[in-house]
């Protein structure tokens, strides 16, 4: 089966600093992947080298065997990308049911056949009325995290690329948070996040990339990696 | 039907209810009654006060819904304005010359602002740079427009005329109909109309929506693979096109145009109806340039010679005590927010 996302030697620099150095990706269909590094490790520069925020310096990046590396970030995802950010993103001044219908492209057509589902899915979990009128900025932080997953759910994606969407959670909604990512990974979505909560982590990766200055420094399942001594010295700061 | 009317009642504007209708109807049949007890030198001064409202609207749509403001929306309403000059004037004595004129006027507007918004919008010019583009193209415009006096400056047989403006320009006539004092009053009431119902059906629609969302975020919403660029540059002809409508509606009216019309006091004006009223509220932009047009206009028409500095000083007043605009801050955020946060801009 071929790669849904993959990248080859990726490199970023900004003036001197090196963020992203040769970074080579391969993400399976059905993966739920984690990205985890320490600050500075490169993980957001990765982010907007995927979704084409930034062009690299060199390298490639490839989408459903396609070359998206020079492609807009709006062609990338008509391609079936969905995409939060680390800061919530979510139209605060839009009534919620502006904010849920803001995603439904006219001419988006391919979106897949159980996407709507997925997304209903998530909208009874999250809690969330999608007919609300209510302004997006008058939401829980909890919520307004969770409409913005709704959000990208709703645009019917086949690939979900998350920077850190557990952001400013308590312990009980990260918890909540993984589950729903979690079942909706089971129900056939293929997701990336770029985390740094372990906790969050543990709970729902299959897979883990650990980034150490800009570069892979190890890969495997979430046990491997948690008992790797070098990436418990610079990532848990103990070996 | 239905959907006729979800999109005249959408929440992007504020009136959704009977009661709103009732009063709209109302006013409409004010104003379809009005003439029969004013005189034509009156009904031909409230063409004057209502011509604007499709240049306001458009600034309205850009500014207050797409979130890209400009100031040089009267340029468009100087192209439109000159090109019917040229072409209509060259067609007197031709009935159908003036909705040549009209078309062309349009046209030439429609065009210029797609060249424009073109190059601001694909080359991702950000924050107030757009708006100064806008206003040094207006300027450009005026200081053109002005050196083009002498004879060598026309076209067949109509006179740029430099700062003197272009004079004798045709009234609008279709065939023998020709719109002049009563029904030229009609004429823009129901062009004016047509232009408020379509904006209002627009920012209701899937294509307003994403241009909230534009407003809100473009990034946001570029990465959930709208072309942002595209969807503004459109939202700015249409914008241009409502001034060039306006432009229209002001040579047909006075039959003169001049390089003020496009000059920086002009290109203010808009701004400032459009901020009164409240930016993201085509209801209350419309109101406000109707009365922001009777205010300077009785003012001027009295003898005052400040009537500019007034409307200037109300737009500081305003920006201080209304940032969102009075009549969407007592018509909707008075309601929805109370009185402590309504008078905040966000």
């Amino acid at each position: 089966m071929a790669e849904i996302l993959a990248t080859e030697a990726l490199a970023k620099r900004f003036g001197g600093v090196i963020a992203t150095d040769n970074v080579t990706l391969k993400v399976m269909p059905g993966e739920l992947r984690c990205i985890i590094g320490p600050n500075g490790a490169g993980k957001s520069t990765l982010f907007a080298l995927l979704c084409g925020i930034h062009r690299p310096d060199a390298g490639r990046v490839l989408l459903k065997g396609q070359d998206v590396t020079f492609l807009p970030a709006f062609r990338r995802v008509r391609l079936g990308v969905g995409l939060t950010f680390q800061n919530n993103r979510a139209y605060h001044h839009l009534t919620v049911r502006q904010n849920l219908e803001a995603p439904l492209r006219p001419d988006r057509h391919d979106q897949p056949k159980d996407a709507h589902e997925r997304f209903l899915y998530a909208l009874k979990l999250f809690g969330l009325d999608p007919m609300s009128d209510l302004p997006a900025r008058e939401l829980p932080h909890d919520q307004l995290q969770w409409l913005e997953i709704a959000m990208v759910l709703a645009g019917g994606p086949d690939l979900l690329l998350l920077d850190e969407p557990t952001a400013g959670l308590s312990p009980d909604e990260t918890l909540k948070t993984a589950r729903v990512l979690r079942h909706l990974n089971e129900a056939g979505l293929t997701i990336v996040v770029v985390e740094h909560d372990i906790a969050f982590v543990r709970e729902v990766a299959r897979k883990v990339t650990v980034l150490h200055q800009g570069r892979v420094f190890a890969e495997g399942t979430v046990t491997e990696i948690t008992a790797h001594d070098d990436v418990r010295k610079i990532y848990l700061g103990r070996a | 039907m239905s959907r006729l009317w979800k999109l005249l009642s959408g929440p992007e504007d504020i009136g959704q209810s009977a009661w709103f209708w009732v009063g709209f109807a109302a006013l409409i049949i004010f104003f379809l009654y009005y003439p029969a007890v004013i005189t034509e030198f009156e009904a031909s001064s409230i063409s004057y006060y209502l011509l604007n409202i499709p240049l306001a609207l458009g600034l309205c749509l850009l500014w207050g819904y797409a979130g890209v403001l400009s100031f040089g929306q009267v340029a468009y309403f100087g192209i439109a304005g000159y090109v019917y000059g040229v072409v209509a004037g060259n067609m007197i004595g031709n009935p159908w010359g003036p909705l040549v004129g009209s078309i062309a006027g349009l046209t030439a507007s429609a065009i210029i602002a797609a060249i424009f918004g073109y190059f601001v919008f694909y080359a991702r010019v950000q924050m107030w740079i757009a708006p100064i583009l806008t206003l040094v193209f207006t300027l450009l415009l005026e200081t053109f427009l002005g050196q083009t006096a002498g004879y060598q400056w026309r076209i067949g047989s109509v006179q740029l005329g430099g700062y003197n403006g272009m004079t004798g320009i045709p009234s609008f006539q279709l065939g023998k109909l020709v719109f002049f004092g009563y029904s030229f009053y009609y004429y823009v009431l129901i062009v004016v109309l047509i232009c408020f119902l379509a904006c209002r059906m627009l920012v209701s629609s899937r294509h307003g929506h994403v241009l909230l969302a534009i407003r809100e975020d473009p990034v946001r919403t570029e990465l959930f693979g709208y072309d942002i660029r595209a969807r503004q540059l459109v939202i700015f002809v249409i914008a241009a096109v409502l001034a060039g409508i306006s432009g229209l509606l002001y040579v047909q009216w006075g039959n003169y145009i001049t390089p003020t019309q496009v000059g920086l006091l002009q290109a203010a004006l808009p701004v400032i109806w459009v901020a009164v009223g409240g930016r993201d509220s085509l209801i209350a932009v419309a109101i406000t340039t109707y009365l922001l047009n009777w205010l300077t206009y009785a003012l001027s028409s009295a003898g005052n010679q400040y009537a500019l500095v007034i409307i200037g000083a109300l737009l500081v007043c305003v920006m201080l005590f209304f940032p969102k605009g009075i009549i969407v801050t007592l018509a909707r955020e008075l309601p929805r927010r109370g009185w402590r946060s309504a008078f905040t801009e966000r």
